[in-house]
């Protein structure tokens, strides 16, 4: 079991406020990601659910218990961190006992589970040495393995996978998603990363000065984001957003299209200069300029497309994909 | 230094201080040696005969010298236990975040700038003395006979003495030592169910080993020369109570003028350091590789 419910919960550092009344359902065997930029509070807040800091106001009940007062160790939750906070005089094998030994698991249980962690995680070979010698692909294994000994109600990672080189991100990546879908165990995931949170998550929670903006799947906040900050915030490359006339025509204070859903066609509505394209083979990302919309107008083509710097093109955006905001930034259905 | 040129450019350029340093350190103890072989007195002057072995066969079969041996251990391994054991707790205690933590941490470290002759005369003459001391103060306030330190229990009052001074080292080493341990290593280890004191055995004194094993061979090294507050306190006494070796090399030259013998003191002693320190860097010494 893994429920998590966070009623009203408050965190203040002193005079300063960052996380406001905050209301949030996690369901057992979720895989929930927490994403927003630099200092919106994600990190606090998992840490509050961590037991790590204290709530200022608020409860956190786990699975119906009301867990607000209880130290992090009796929460029965296992946390990941960005450095993995690996314990750097012990070997792997005892890194991964040790929450065990702290608990008083028997040795042959240890050892069991142990073996267990090190086969799913593929560390068999590296259980005598010292994390000092490992990568940090493997590294983030031995942290991993860590938080699946203790077999906790849920597991929080706070970026973990940011100390690492991209593919070896995309790897990991697909490995922690590989061991929810087996453990089927709730899942809270801190990240600053859209993609991250698009690839992995069951729920999405995009946050803003401690604001919760948006709760939904990836496909709900891609389709119908709430406010232009998710709209902005979700999608990659990010949605061009344009205000005035061109809006009004629409009936909104903005607008957004996303780049897949702006085509280059021989007449359209909207024209433009071509800046940088972005050749990815698959795809070509044209930075369009002057298009009197917006700054910069960024539109997905196909591969091949043979356009070259200073060409001026016709864009045809998708009507029918269009987002359109109010005065206030949300979204008008 | 790359090229065979620039290396031997090098060495040209280093040698001059190291032909210094070889001099400095080979010319005294050259001399020590020679001397320790002369039987020179200085009370009585003439010829000095070479003797050979005669001024260390005096030395050591001078029961006092197995009394200064054992009271230089004891020193050492009383005023290392002290500083080490109290170092940590201190530099925990020093590393909270409390109101006035600056001045507080200037006040910890303030005893190391004190010579070792005016703390050990303020603690003789202030704290110790059994008539105007403050200890001695106290004790009347309670109604309790006063009690001579320096007399009754020498060597554990120069201990204390040298343990205060060397204290705010230990600490000062120790403490910038657990500010570099990295705090989600104690996050985690809090999450995996570990309480303050197992966080502590676990995690914290493991990190702290290397700069244990700092403070340890450090102190080391100054204490088995102690000197300063043995003379100006006890003078060795009472009786030789609280001689070490290097005040019984002392007392050998300077007070009984006795050169040689001195002298052959002197390099027991270097030997008997070098024993001392093969068998730290034996115990210890693996904690300072990386």
């Amino acid at each position: 079991m893994g429920q998590i419910t966070l009623n009203k919960v408050t965190k203040s550092f002193g005079e300063v406020q960052v996380i406001p009344p905050l209301d949030l359902d996690i369901n057992d065997g979720e895989f929930v990601v927490f994403v927003g930029p630099s200092g919106c509070g994600k990190s606090t807040l998992l840490r509050l659910i961590a037991g790590l800091e204290d709530v200022t106001s608020g409860d956190i009940v786990i699975d119906g218990t009301p867990a607000t007062d209880l130290p992090p160790a009796k929460r029965r939750l296992a946390m990941v961190f960005q450095s993995y906070a690996l314990y750097p005089h012990m070997s792997v094998r005892k890194n991964i006992a040790f929450p065990m030994k702290m608990a008083g698991v028997s040795q042959e249980e240890q050892q069991r589970r142990i073996d267990g962690a090190a086969k799913a995680l593929n560390l068999t070979d590296y259980l005598d040495r010292r994390p000092g010698q490992l990568s940090g692909g493997q590294r983030q294994r031995v942290a991993i393995g860590r938080a699946i000994v203790r077999e906790p109600a849920a597991f929080l990672f706070d970026e973990p996978l940011s100390n690492l080189d991209a593919a070896l991100r995309v790897g990991m990546r697909l490995e922690i998603s590989e061991l929810h879908k087996r453990l089927e165990t709730t899942m809270i995931y801190v990240t600053h990363d859209q993609v991250e949170a698009m690839t992995m998550a069951d729920k999405i929670v995009v946050l803003r000065a401690g604001h919760i903006e948006q709760v939904g799947s990836p496909l709900e906040l891609y389709r119908t984001p709430r406010n232009l900050f998710v709209a902005g915030f979700i999608g990659s490359p990010k949605m061009n957003l344009i205000e005035g006339a061109e809006a009004g025509k629409h009936g909104a204070n903005t607008i957004g299209v996303r780049p897949e859903h702006v085509r280059v066609t021989e007449t359209g509505p909207w024209s433009g200069v071509v800046g940088v394209s972005e050749h990815l083979g698959s795809d070509t990302f044209l930075h369009v300029h002057d298009t009197g919309l917006c700054d910069v107008m960024t539109v997905r083509a196909g591969g091949e497309l043979n356009v070259h710097h200073g060409d001026r093109i016709s864009l045809t955006p998708d009507t029918d994909k269009m987002h359109r905001f109010d005065a206030e930034g949300l979204r008008i259905a | 230094m790359a090229t065979q040129h620039s290396r031997a450019a090098a060495r040209f350029m280093i040698a001059p201080s190291v032909l210094l340093l070889l001099g400095w350190m080979l010319i005294p103890l050259g001399m020590t040696i020679y001397f320790s072989l002369l039987r020179y007195n200085l009370l009585m002057p003439g010829n000095n005969p070479f003797v050979g072995f005669e001024n260390y066969s005096y030395f050591l079969s001078d029961p006092t010298f197995l009394t200064a041996m054992l009271n230089t251990l004891l020193l050492v391994g009383g005023v290392l236990l002290i500083t080490t054991v109290g170092g940590i707790l201190l530099a925990l205690l020093i590393d909270q975040p409390i109101w006035g933590q600056g001045i507080v941490r200037i006040l910890v470290i303030a005893p190391f700038f004190v010579m070792p002759t005016v703390s050990a005369l303020v603690w003789k003459n202030m704290f110790m003395n059994p008539v105007n001391g403050l200890f001695a103060w106290v004790a009347d306030l309670m109604g309790l006979q006063p009690y001579d330190f320096l007399a009754s229990a020498p060597l554990l009052s120069i201990i204390g003495m040298v343990s205060w001074t060397w204290l705010p080292f230990a600490t000062l080493i120790l403490l910038t030592a657990l500010q570099s341990l990295d705090s989600e290593q104690l996050e985690a280890a809090e999450m995996d169910g570990a309480g303050p004191v197992s966080r502590f055995f676990h995690i914290m004194l493991p990190h702290l080993a290397r700069a244990i094993t700092v403070v340890i061979l450090i102190q080391t090294i100054f204490h088995l020369s102690i000197f300063a507050e043995i003379l100006v306190t006890t003078n060795g006494g009472p009786g030789v109570a609280s001689t070490n070796l290097t005040y019984l090399v002392y007392a050998e030259s300077l007070l009984r003028f006795d050169v040689g013998t001195g002298s052959a003191g002197g390099v027991v002693a270097i030997i008997l350091a070098n024993i001392v320190a093969i068998f730290l860097m034996r115990m210890i010494g693996k904690n300072l590789d990386a």
